[in-house]
C-alpha cells in the first residue's frame, strides 16, 4: 500500500482556483509534495527539471493543452510511466476516448469531492495510506 | 472551511479577470476578428468560470454558464456559424454571466427573468429547431468507438455519466521508480563546441571529456555535421560539437570548474535533464506527424502541431543544436503569447505594496533630514559625506519611482467596465453607440485608478446622453446613425489625462445659458466665452436634461463629478463644437502619494504649494500693486490684473498682511484656469513631498489639500490652490463661474 505522503503529484491547471482546489484536495488525502503548473507547456518543463509520480491535468489550457502534455509525457521516455488523471467535464466523453488512446491513467469528472479524487487515485495506485 | 473561503475569494478574483477577457475576446468578434484562437479562449473563459463554480456548488451560475459554454463549444467548432449578430448575443450574456458572477458573490442579484430569457435565446442559437436530431457537436454516437481495453464489467467504471466502459491503468509507484532508476534524475546534457582558439592553445576536448569523467560517467556524441568537405576544410578551424550526458551527484558549478581554463574558448551549455527540450518536442512532433505510432484523430493533428510548434521556436536552443530544430508549420506561431522561462506573474497582497510604498515615503523623509542636517553642520558638498548623501539621494529616488511602478496599473482594468456601461446607456437611451478606446495601457498608480471609474462613467453616460443625437436626428443631419464615444488616455506632463468624446450635436450654448440665467447661476448680463458657456455645465444646481432620466440623472451632476476630480488634485473641462461633438478632458496626477512641491514661507510657518499649479514666482514692485475694493487688492501681471492673496491670512496664521513687496509672490493658476497671486514671505525651493492624509490623520481643512513631514521633521500644510483662490473669491464680491482676468482698461 503506497503512502500517499512519498508520492509527488504535478497539479496542472490555467485557473487559479482550480490548481488551489485541486491542491486542497490533495491534501486532505495526505499528499504532501504537490506542485503546480499553469499550462503543459510548464508543466512539461517542470516534469523534465524534476519527475513527478502523479500527474493530475486539466485539459482545456492555453499553449499546451491536457491531452498534448499527455503525449508529451508518454513520448518521453525518463518520465514515460508518470501517472496521469485527466480532469475533465460531464460532456468530455469523446475526450476521455482519446485520453485513453494516448494512454491516461484514469479520469476525474468535474466538480468532484474529495473521496472521489481519492478513489480515482486508488484506483491507480492502490489503496493510499 | 477556511480555506476553501480563500479558494473562493481566489476564484472570484479570477472570475474578474475571466470576464475581462470573455468580453474582450467578444468586443473582438463583435469587429470581425474572431479567429480560432480568439473563440477558443472565450470559450476557455467561460468554461473556467462553470468549472470553478461548479466546485463551490453555486448552481444558478453554473447553469447559465453551461449553456453559455454549450453554445460558445458549437460556435468553437464550426457548427454554429461565427457571426457580428452572434457576438452581440454573446455580449449580452456575457453581461448576465457577470451579474450571475456578482450575485454569487453576494453582489447585488441577477434579473433572473433576464437570465432564462438569455438562456433560452442561446439555446434557440445552439439549436434552432429545438431538435434532438440536430447535429450537435458533441454528439459523440458518431465518433470512433474507442480501443477500451477488454475487461470484466465489474472492474469498469461508468459512474461519471459518461456512459462508457473504463479501465483505470494502474501503476505502482516502484515500476516508476524502477524506470526513472534507467535514466536517473541527475542527469545532464553539457554541450561543448570548441573554438579554433581552444587548440591553439594546446588545450584538447579530450582531456575535459576526461574531466568530466570523474564527476560520473559520461557518454560522449560527436556532431560533426558542420564539418566542411576536405577540399573546404580550414585545418586550423573548429567544427565539431561534443554532446555530452553525465550522470552526477555534483552541481552544475562543477560542471563548469571543468571548464575553467577554456572559458571564452568554447561555447558551452550546460542543462540539466536528458536532452534540451527543444530535442523533445522534436520527437513529439515526428510522433505527431507519425499516424502509425498514435493515430490522433485526422483532423486534429494540424491543430495540436500548431499548438506545440512555437514552444520549440521560443526554447533557447544552442547554435550547435539548430539544425535538429523543427520545420514545423507554424501558422499560428506570432500570436500565441508566450512568456520566456521562468517569466511568471507573482500575485502579491496589495497591502503588502501599500506598506512599502509607506516605508519609501519615510525613507525620503529620512534622508530628506539627513541633507538638512549636514547643511546645517556647514560641510562641504565636496566632502566625501556630502557625496555619499547625494548618491543616496539619488537611489531614495530610484527606489521610489520603482515602488511605485510596481503599484502602478494599465487603465485597462477601469477601461474594460466601460463597453458595457455603453452598450446599457445606448439601449436605454434608444441610441446607437459605439465604444472606440485608445491607449488602454497608459499607466498610472493604482490609487488613482480606483477613483477613475467614477468620472468615466459620468463623462460617458453624458456623452451618450446628452451628446449623441437620437439616430434618426444623426441620420437628418447627414451622419452614420450610430454614434462614436471615444474614450482615451494619454500621459501628458507627468499627469494622466482622460478623455471622453463624442461625435454629436455638440453642447447647446444657448440652452445652456438660458438656463443658467434662469436657475440664478450666473447675471443676465455677463459676457461669457463659448468655452466659458461649455464650462457652466459643471456648476452646482446644472442640469440640462428636460426629464431626469435614468442614466444621467443619478442624482449626480457634473458640478459633484467636477469636485470629486478637484478633490484628487485632478481638473476637468469640456470643449464643443456645434454639430460636431463635445470632449470632455479629465486630468490627473499620476500618483496621489508623492508631489511635486515648492515649499515655502508664510507668517513663520512652512507650507507647501503644488508645483503644477505654479505658473511662475516674482517679486512685485509697488506701482505693480494696486488696491481693490477695501481690503483686496490686485497685482498688474504683465497685460492683465491678478487678485493678490495673502495665504497667510487665508489660513488664519496672521491678521494683517505684509506689503507683497516685502515677499515673494507665487503666480499659480487653478484647475478652472483662474489665476491668483500667492503672497508668501520666502521661498526654500522645490521638493518632492510624500503626502500625508488630512482626512485620515485629523480632518478636512479648508484651503489644505494634505501634509508632509519636512526634512526637520516639522509638519508643513500642502496648499489646496483652488480651495485658496476660491476662499478669496467668497470674501470678494459675486460668485463667478470662472474668474475671467481683468483687463487692464484703463
Amino acid at each position: 500500500m503506497p503512502q500517499a505522503s512519498t508520492i509527488s503529484v504535478l497539479v496542472v491547471d490555467d485557473q487559479l482556483t482550480m490548481r488551489a482546489l485541486i491542491r486542497n484536495a490533495l491534501q486532505q488525502i495526505g499528499f504532501k509534495d504537490i506542485r503546480e503548473a499553469p499550462d503543459g507547456e510548464e508543466a512539461l518543463k517542470n516534469l523534465l527539471a524534476k519527475p513527478a509520480n502523479l500527474v493530475i491535468s486539466d485539459f482545456n489550457m492555453p499553449k499546451m493543452d491536457g491531452l498534448a502534455l499527455l503525449r508529451a509525457v508518454r513520448s518521453h521516455p525518463p518520465i514515460r510511466q508518470t501517472a496521469f488523471v485527466m480532469l475533465t467535464g460531464r460532456a468530455d466523453r469523446e475526450l476521455v476516448q482519446r485520453a485513453v488512446q494516448f494512454g491516461v491513467n484514469n479520469y476525474c469528472v468535474k466538480p468532484f469531492t474529495v473521496q472521489g479524487l481519492r478513489e480515482k487515485i486508488e484506483q491507480v495506485f492502490g489503496q493510499l495510506t | 472551511m477556511d480555506e476553501l473561503e480563500a479558494i473562493k475569494v481566489t476564484f472570484f478574483q479570477e472570475c474578474e479577470e475571466l470576464l475581462a477577457d470573455l468580453e474582450g475576446g467578444l468586443l473582438a468578434m463583435e469587429e470581425g476578428a474572431g479567429d480560432l484562437e480568439t473563440v477558443n479562449a472565450v470559450f476557455r473563459a467561460v468554461h473556467s468560470i462553470k468549472g470553478g463554480a461548479g466546485a463551490f456548488g453555486l448552481e444558478p451560475l453554473v447553469r447559465f454558464a453551461h449553456v453559455f459554454e454549450t453554445l460558445l463549444d458549437a460556435v468553437r467548432s464550426g457548427a454554429v456559424p461565427n457571426t457580428v449578430e452572434l457576438a452581440a448575443v454573446l455580449l449580452r450574456a456575457s453581461d448576465i454571466l457577470a451579474d450571475h458572477v456578482s450575485a454569487a458573490r453576494g453582489l447585488g442579484d441577477v434579473d433572473m427573468g433576464a437570465s432564462a430569457a438569455m438562456a433560452a435565446e442561446l439555446e434557440t442559437w445552439t439549436d434552432p429547431n429545438a431538435s434532438p436530431a440536430a447535429a450537435a457537436p458533441v454528439a459523440v454516437e458518431d465518433a470512433a468507438p474507442a480501443p477500451a481495453p477488454v475487461v470484466d464489467a465489474d472492474d469498469a467504471i461508468d459512474d461519471d455519466g459518461l456512459g462508457f466502459v473504463f479501465v483505470p491503468q494502474t501503476i505502482s509507484v516502484e515500476a516508476q521508480a524502477a524506470d526513472t532508476d534507467l535514466i536517473p534524475a541527475n542527469v545532464w546534457t553539457v554541450s561543448i563546441r570548441p573554438k579554433s582558439d581552444l587548440y591553439r592553445k594546446a588545450n584538447e576536448t579530450a582531456l575535459l571529456l576526461r574531466e568530466l569523467n570523474r564527476l560520473g560517467p559520461i557518454t560522449a556524441t560527436l556532431d560533426d555535421s558542420a564539418m566542411p568537405p576536405l577540399e573546404e576544410l580550414d585545418p586550423e578551424a573548429a567544427y565539431v560539437t561534443w554532446s555530452v550526458r553525465l550522470e552526477t551527484e555534483d552541481d552544475e558549478t562543477a560542471i563548469r570548474e571543468v571548464f575553467e581554463f577554456v572559458d571564452g574558448d568554447c561555447e558551452l551549455e550546460i542543462t540539466r535533464g536528458e536532452a534540451p527540450i527543444a530535442a523533445v518536442l522534436t520527437s513529439l512532433l515526428t510522433v505527431a506527424e507519425a499516424p502509425a505510432i498514435v493515430e490522433p484523430p485526422a483532423e486534429l493533428a494540424p491543430v495540436e502541431i500548431a499548438a506545440l510548434a512555437p514552444v520549440a521556436e521560443i526554447t533557447p536552443v544552442a547554435p550547435a543544436a539548430k539544425p535538429a530544430a523543427p520545420a514545423a508549420p507554424t501558422p499560428k506561431a506570432t500570436q500565441v503569447e508566450v512568456p520566456g522561462p521562468g517569466q511568471s506573474v507573482i500575485r502579491v497582497d496589495p497591502e503588502r505594496i501599500d506598506r512599502l510604498i509607506d516605508l519609501v515615503g519615510e525613507l525620503v523623509i529620512n534622508q530628506a533630514m539627513l541633507a538638512q542636517r549636514v547643511g546645517e553642520y556647514g560641510i562641504a558638498p565636496s566632502s566625501n559625506l556630502a557625496m555619499g548623501l547625494d548618491e543616496l539621494e539619488q537611489l531614495t529616488r530610484e527606489i521610489q519611482d520603482s515602488v511605485m511602478a510596481i503599484r502602478a496599473q494599465p487603465v485597462k482594468s477601469v477601461f474594460q467596465r466601460m463597453p458595457r456601461l455603453v452598450r446599457e446607456v445606448a439601449n436605454m437611451t434608444g441610441k446607437q453607440a459605439r465604444l472606440v478606446m485608445d491607449g488602454e495601457n497608459t499607466e498610472v498608480d493604482k490609487t488613482v485608478i480606483e477613483r477613475l471609474s467614477d468620472p468615466i462613467t459620468h463623462m460617458l453616460r453624458n456623452a451618450i446622453d446628452h451628446g449623441l443625437e437620437n439616430p434618426e436626428e444623426r441620420k437628418a443631419a447627414g451622419k452614420n446613425p450610430e454614434g462614436v464615444v471615444r474614450l482615451a488616455a494619454l500621459h501628458r506632463s507627468g499627469r494622466i489625462v482622460i478623455e471622453v468624446s463624442d461625435d454629436g450635436k455638440g453642447i447647446n450654448r444657448e440652452r445652456v445659458l438660458s438656463i443658467a440665467v434662469k436657475k440664478g447661476l450666473i447675471a443676465p448680463d455677463l459676457q461669457l466665452t463659448d468655452e466659458e458657456i461649455d464650462n457652466l455645465i459643471f456648476l452646482p444646481g446644472f442640469s440640462t436634461a428636460d426629464k431626469i432620466s435614468d442614466v444621467s440623472g443619478r442624482g449626480v451632476g457634473m458640478d459633484v463629478v467636477k469636485r470629486s476630480v478637484q478633490a484628487l488634485g485632478g481638473r476637468i473641462s469640456i470643449t464643443s463644437r456645434p454639430g460636431q461633438g463635445s470632449t470632455f478632458t479629465l486630468s490627473l496626477p499620476l500618483t496621489l502619494a508623492v508631489l511635486d512641491g515648492m515649499v515655502v514661507d508664510v507668517a513663520g510657518e512652512t507650507l507647501v504649494v503644488p508645483l503644477a499649479a505654479i505658473v511662475e514666482s516674482l517679486r512685485p514692485k509697488p506701482e505693480e500693486v494696486r488696491p481693490l475694493g477695501p481690503v483686496g487688492s490686485v497685482l498688474a501681471v504683465r497685460d492683465s490684473f491678478v487678485p493678490l492673496i495673502d495665504v497667510g491670512r487665508t489660513l488664519g496664521y496672521r491678521d494683517t498682511s505684509p506689503h507683497p513687496c516685502e515677499g515673494v509672490v507665487l503666480l499659480v493658476e487653478g484647475e478652472d484656469g483662474s489665476r491668483a497671486a500667492l503672497v508668501a514671505d520666502a521661498i526654500h525651493g522645490q521638493r518632492q513631498v510624500v503626502i500625508k492624509s488630512l482626512e485620515q490623520n485629523y480632518q478636512q481643512v479648508e484651503g489644505v489639500a494634505a501634509a508632509t513631514i519636512l526634512g526637520d521633521g516639522r509638519v508643513a500644510l500642502i496648499l489646496d490652490v483652488d480651495a485658496t483662490i476660491n476662499l478669496r473669491r467668497r470674501e470678494g464680491g459675486a460668485p463667478r463661474p470662472t474668474e475671467p482676468t481683468l483687463i487692464a482698461a484703463e
